[in-house]
């Protein structure tokens, strides 16, 4: 037994001895679930340190330090106020807070949760004696009241009680999603005042029913059917429930593979919750009918009616138009002429939301930049697509673009180059994953070096 | 002025393919795993595509292998010749970096037969006494076929194997190989789609009355999910396999298949560019206490480990306890000691066919697409009648893939001027090619010392490879080339060229044979005639394990990789199961 | 460590939560051009990194004569081969940075010990063209690149043959057979490897074999037998020839 403890695990030290452990588990288990982390923690910065910039046409907002730091952070708290903070968007010292805080969704939190958070973000997180910057918006907008009416008028105060209709795995994923999840944040379209248009199926059938995201699109969570047009399909009406879950536990499933905002939702949040309530959220999704029907959305069949003649084409290989032939020399590699891919690994093109969203910007960035699945727990490998900036130019994209849009049945419009110009022009902010190739061994001290030689680096 | 650094519970030489395979399976134990690679980092983002569809860079100038300049080898054909350094590697491919060879490798993965495992049992059996030569040195691996086989298995379900089973569980299975050694499972993956090579191949061997099956694939047919939540996707031909990192997910690699789960692990680190260049003794006399290293920077570091896993490529793996003195090196003179013994490499053959019918698309091709028949293995056939011990699977391949390599003329057409260029454009994609490879078997005269006179930067000598072909192994290549010239009479090419070892010839390292080199570090159960116990663990230091094809006792005709990840898992369940919990040698002298 | 939040999507998502006008965009990057043709110099416009005008103008003879341009296409001059070489000698190749260069050098090794000489592949061109020259100042009283064509081969057939004696012309431990080997090789790596090293031209030595270059996925081809691939080459920049 001596020589056993020669090969044993170090114990990691644990920061909060004076909480019970399991409260604590559960609250970091929380402060997953409303993935607290993502905006709380800035770039290289220690975690819930605040100081990611948020910017906005007002000025840029900071988000704050909720590390149990007494001074930079919320050590000082007591949990009434913290409670306050959660769901009302209220600082200690009374102000309002700017409701990039989901703190509408945050209202739905029931006492218990917001203990246990409470308990974690004083016991289990290290406090980091950093002061973020602050927040500096300019007139009117600096003005803290006027979110007082803001909220008085799209806020709902009350906490969450269960719909008895439901069953009780129904309800806890009604729970996850209109809670700590704050899935509407993104998946609903904002009001006039960036209001979600809806905080629950009760309050509207555009909750979840899809929204735009600085040009990406947030697809529609709900039992959105195929048009009758075709392979155009949103929400989840081909997804099952395993499919669902799968998706959130790993970014991946026999249908999709996340790109976007979403990558980090699944690395920082729901690939750490239970296989439970992953499949609690899924149950609670499927009974959202599509947007302006009554009918639930029990489905699972994919409502893509794919046509083979795109399929034909690139087979052969002849006749190709600059789309096509563009799609065989930077795509045809991992999505096949099928435009099908291969589950899990490639996403299928066909019928894809990302693809056939009315505005491509999210297609055109994903063509230009490439795309990285998260590493999670279930599935580890980051999985990338390369990005074709340094290869292909603005022409080249929009004539890949809208040969994807349309192939295989997809319902997507057509691209201009002027909309990847606009694209390509934000790329320099956002990192990208490229295939530009290196030489073998270029020297590059050479007096007479012809640079035409060596493709250009896409950034960095 | 040499650094110390903290302590961790086990060090790994090399994040290859073992390494790989042992840091998940010791930080799945609890244990805190540091490796040290020589080379360089690689992830995938290396490998996006069309980084590696680059001839020149990866097929030509072979920048995924170990730079010559930093260690080469010596070779010489006998004891009386002055070894010469592989100035740059032309004979075998070592690789270099993160991944290893398992990064750049072709990706074909069989298991060892039951025979080949156990060959000196085998050959007493089977041969009358004296028809082995005197100075063949053929031994038993110390473990079998039915030890290994839960590990195969589980590799396989790591690399997602595709192809066709020909026996699981002692039943035939038509369309798979019948001579391989029992599977408790079917493959994971079918096979992958065949190739115009692949079915006049398949037509060929059927009307000869043997077998025909495909290679057994690590570039999968279909997307897989493996054991450790790790993906591939299918195949899809690129033609960019063998020497380059995958540009798909579809060949197994560390990469494909182990790493981003190893890299989540909080009690795992690795550091690149970290020469080990000793590992160092303990006072003891039974134990080492961990390796030292020289870093990116040039600086010398002495990393303590309780346990220190040798995971190098089997050259590097031998030269590293030949340096540091752990173990006794081997005299061929007096066929004692144990370090650099039983080197042994593949005996290769090959007949490339032209047909002016044919239109190949030879850029066409996956590393493990192809068909082969292994109707010519060392206990299928009587062997003893043609003068021999071993055998060798026949093959063929569509290819060759490149374009600077995918050149092909006539036998005796100019090299250049406009006659070549006719020539070149007018045979493009008009050859198939078979190949033998096949067993060696080993001998005293060949094995693996230092080089007295070449040393590398560090100043430390080179490996000395002594090395030539035997007449048993000739005469086995020259069977095979004659069942390969029963293919040629069937396909009736337009015209063949061979290239086949005749009895007599020498080794010649100026062109590519194989690297699959085998042996020199090898497994038993007699510590006068191994180095490493049949659990991988050095008979002189009970916390020194050495993984990798250096086990090898001789080669078998079959590609190392499968074997090689068994062992590893085999090594991994004793030093788990047994050796954590009461460290010591896991088997006596006496076995 | 391994879950450090990618903070770019939710601070694009969250402005766009704000953001009710388009965000006023800067002058436009310039996009590279894939689609375009092949934008490099002219052979008459090239520098040479490594090659001295003399040596150059032995480069580019006797590359014309070894790859010629005939009825079967370009050749390489107008694959730009010379510029590969040129390129190749003044990186890592030329210089053997990789190779083990250590002595002693048995130069008088059987031929199976691979290369043994103790010239970097950029001295083997030095040392050859120089040795070269003196030759053909001796046998014809002119350059190899003044020779006419019929000359030219007639002295490449003796450098490959190695029937000429450098060591007689002063350049030591280098045979004209090992010299002509290191021409002919990296004369034929011009020409076929990708237009990223400076030759290979519009693809010219692709398109000779129908080789598809860096496309790299074939999976709709595997059984279609006995057909002759349709498509012409992409290179790794992506450009295309048909």
């Amino acid at each position: 037994m001596a020589t056993l403890s020669l090969f044993a695990v170090q114990a990691s030290a644990s920061a909060g001895a004076s909480s019970d452990p399991d409260t604590l588990a559960r609250g970091a288990y929380l402060a997953r679930a409303g993935d607290c982390v993502a905006c709380h923690t800035a770039p290289d910065g220690k975690p819930f340190a605040g100081g990611l910039a948020i910017e906005s046409p007002f000025g840029t907002i900071y988000s704050t330090n909720i590390t149990p730091d007494t001074h930079a952070g919320i050590g000082g708290y007591t949990e009434q106020e913290f409670a306050a903070a959660l769901r009302q968007g209220k600082r200690a010292d009374g102000a309002n807070l700017y409701p990039a805080m989901p703190y509408p969704s945050y209202a739905r939190l029931t006492d218990e949760d917001v203990h246990a958070l409470y308990v974690y973000f004083m016991h289990g997180v290290e406090p980091v004696e950093h002061q973020p910057e602050q927040t500096d918006l300019s007139f009117p907008f600096d003005q803290r009241w006027g979110i007082t009416a803001w909220n008085w008028l799209f806020v709902d105060q009350s906490t969450f009680t269960p719909t008895p209709s439901s069953d009780a795995e129904v309800n806890r994923g009604r729970y996850l999603v209109q809670g700590l999840g704050h899935c509407g944040s993104c998946h609903t379209p904002r009001g006039l005042f960036q209001q979600e248009k809806a905080l629950n199926e009760e309050d509207g059938s555009e909750y979840l029913s899809g929204a735009n995201l600085n040009g990406w699109w947030a697809p529609s969570l709900r039992g959105q059917p195929a048009d009758e047009e075709g392979a155009k399909v949103s929400g989840l009406a081909g997804w099952s429930r395993d499919d669902i879950a799968e998706y959130l536990a790993t970014g991946r499933n026999a249908h999709s593979a996340v790109g976007g905002e979403m990558t980090s939702v699944i690395a920082n949040s729901t690939s750490h919750l239970s296989e439970q309530d992953l499949t609690a959220i899924a149950a609670y999704l499927k009974t959202l009918p599509a947007e302006g029907s009554t009918r639930g959305n029990d489905s699972d069949a994919t409502g893509v009616a794919k046509e083979s003649s795109t399929e034909q084409t690139l087979t052969r290989a002849t006749g190709l138009d600059a789309g096509a032939r563009l799609y065989l020399d930077n795509c045809n590699a991992c999505h096949f002429a099928s435009g099908t891919g291969a589950p899990r690994v490639f996403p299928s093109l066909v019928g894809n939301s990302l693809v056939n969203a009315e505005n491509p910007t999210g297609l055109i960035h994903t063509i230009l930049a490439g795309a990285q699945l998260p590493s999670t727990p279930k599935n580890p490998e980051r999985l990338m697509m390369p990005g074709f900036a340094w290869r292909l130019s603005n022409q080249e994209v929009a004539a890949l673009a809208t040969f994807v849009r349309a192939g295989w049945g997809n319902t997507g419009g057509a691209v201009s180059a002027e909309q990847v110009k606009d694209v390509r022009e934000t790329l320099n902010e956002q990192p990208g994953y490229s295939g530009a190739p290196t030489r073998y061994g270029a020297k590059t001290s050479a007096e007479h070096a012809t640079d035409n030689q060596t493709p250009s680096p896409s950034k960095d | 002025m040499t650094t110390t650094k903290p302590g961790v519970d086990a060090v790994i030489i090399g994040l290859g393919w073992t390494g790989s395979i042992m840091g998940m399976e010791l930080t799945d134990a609890g244990l805190d795993v540091l490796a040290l690679e020589r080379g360089e980092d690689r992830t995938k983002e290396d490998f996006l595509y069309p980084k590696p569809a680059d001839e020149l860079k990866y097929g030509v100038r072979l920048s995924m292998m170990q730079r010559p300049r930093q260690a080469t080898v010596t070779i010489r054909r006998n004891q009386n010749e002055m070894a010469a350094p592989q100035r740059h590697w032309t004979t075998f491919h070592p690789g270099n970096g993160v991944g290893g060879a398992g990064a750049h490798w072709t990706g074909v993965l069989y298991r060892a037969t039951p025979t080949e495992l156990s060959m000196k049992r085998f050959a007493d059996e089977t041969f009358e006494p004296g028809f082995l030569p005197d100075n063949m040195n053929i031994q038993d691996y110390g473990v079998t076929y039915e030890e290994l086989e839960p590990h195969y298995d589980f590799f396989e379900k790591v690399a997602g194997l595709s192809g066709q089973a020909g026996n699981v569980q002692g039943a035939l299975i038509e369309g798979g190989n019948p001579f391989e050694g029992p599977r408790q499972n079917p493959f994971p993956l079918p096979p992958l789609p065949r190739t115009l090579t692949d079915t006049l191949f398949t037509d060929a061997t059927r009307k000869l009355g043997w077998h025909p099956y495909p290679y057994p694939s690590a570039n999968v047919s279909e997307a897989w999910t493996n054991p450790y939540g790790m993906q591939l996707g299918p195949c899809n031909f690129c033609g960019y396999c063998s020497n380059y990192g995958c540009l798909n997910y579809s060949k197994a690699s560390p990469q494909t298949c182990v790493l981003d789960a190893l890299k989540r692990r909080d009690n795992f680190s690795y550091r690149t560019q970290c020469e080990v260049t000793r590992i160092v003794k303990s006072d003891d006399g039974q134990t080492v206490k961990g390796v030292l290293y020289t870093d990116g920077d040039g600086n010398e570091i002495f990393q303590p480990a309780r346990l220190v896993i040798l995971a190098a490529f089997p050259i590097n793996s031998v030269r590293l306890l030949l340096l540091s003195e752990v173990g006794k090196p081997y005299d061929p003179v007096s066929n004692t000691g144990v370090v650099g013994r039983n080197f042994t490499y593949q005996l290769t053959g090959s007949v490339d066919m032209y047909f002016k019918r044919h239109r190949f698309n030879p850029f066409i091709n996956a590393g493990g697409s192809g068909q082969v028949i292994d109707d010519f293995s060392p206990d299928t056939f009587d062997t003893a009648r043609h003068g021999f011990i071993g055998g060798a699977y026949i093959y063929t391949t569509q290819g060759p893939s490149g374009a600077i390599g995918g050149v092909k003329v006539p036998p005796g057409s100019p090299s250049w001027g406009s006659e070549w260029k006719a020539n070149a454009k007018a045979h493009y994609g008009h050859h198939m090619m078979l190949g033998s490879t096949g067993s060696n078997m080993a001998y005293r005269d060949v094995y693996l010392d230092l080089d007295p006179t070449y040393r590398d930067p560090n100043g430390d000598p080179l490996l000395r490879m002594t090395y030539d072909w035997k007449e048993n192994d000739l005469k086995m290549t020259q069977f095979m080339g004659d069942r390969m010239r029963d293919i040629v009479g069937e396909l009736k090419p337009d015209y063949h060229t061979e290239s086949i070892k005749r009895v007599g010839d020498h080794f010649d390292p100026s062109h590519y044979q194989s690297t699959h080199l085998t042996g020199g570090a090898i497994m038993g159960t007699d510590p006068n005639t191994s180095v490493v116990n049949r659990y991988l663990q050095h008979w002189d230091a009970h916390n020194l394990f050495v993984l990798g094809a250096s086990a090898f006792p001789q080669n078998m005709q079959h590609n190392p990789t499968g074997t090689v990840a068994a062992l590893t898992y085999w090594s991994a369940k004793h030093i788990r199961e047994r050796y954590l919990e009461n460290p010591g040698p896991l088997m006596s002298a006496q076995g | 460590m391994t879950d450090q939040p990618n903070n770019w999507q939710r601070r694009t998502f969250m402005r766009q939560s704000f953001l009710t006008i388009p965000a006023i965009s800067a002058v436009a990057s310039v996009p590279l051009s894939a689609w375009a043709q092949d934008d490099t110099p002219p052979l008459s416009e090239y520098y040479p990194r490594f090659f001295e005008p003399q040596e150059w103008a032995f480069i580019l003879a006797a590359t014309d004569r070894l790859i010629p341009a005939d009825d079967n296409g370009p050749g390489a001059i107008a694959a730009h081969v010379p510029v590969f070489i040129d390129q190749e000698l003044a990186g890592d190749y030329g210089n053997a940075s990789d190779w083990y260069m250590d002595g002693p050098f048995l130069s008088d090794l059987p031929a199976e010990f691979g290369y043994q000489l103790p010239h970097t592949p950029a001295a083997v061109y030095r040392l050859g063209i120089k040795a070269t020259h003196v030759y053909c100042q001796r046998q014809y009283g002119t350059s190899f690149a003044a020779l006419d064509k019929a000359q030219q081969i007639t002295v490449l057939e003796a450098l490959e043959a190695g029937e000429i004696d450098f060591n007689a012309l002063g350049v030591a431990d280098l045979p004209s057979q090992s010299f002509f080997a290191f021409l002919l090789q990296n004369t034929k790596e011009g020409f076929f490897a990708d237009p990223i090293y400076g030759g290979n031209r519009h693809m010219a030595g692709w398109k000779l074999l129908g080789f598809p270059g860096a496309r790299a996925n074939f999976l709709e081809w595997v059984d279609q037998y006995d057909r002759p691939y349709p498509l012409g080459p992409v290179s790794l920049k992506g450009l295309q020839n048909r």
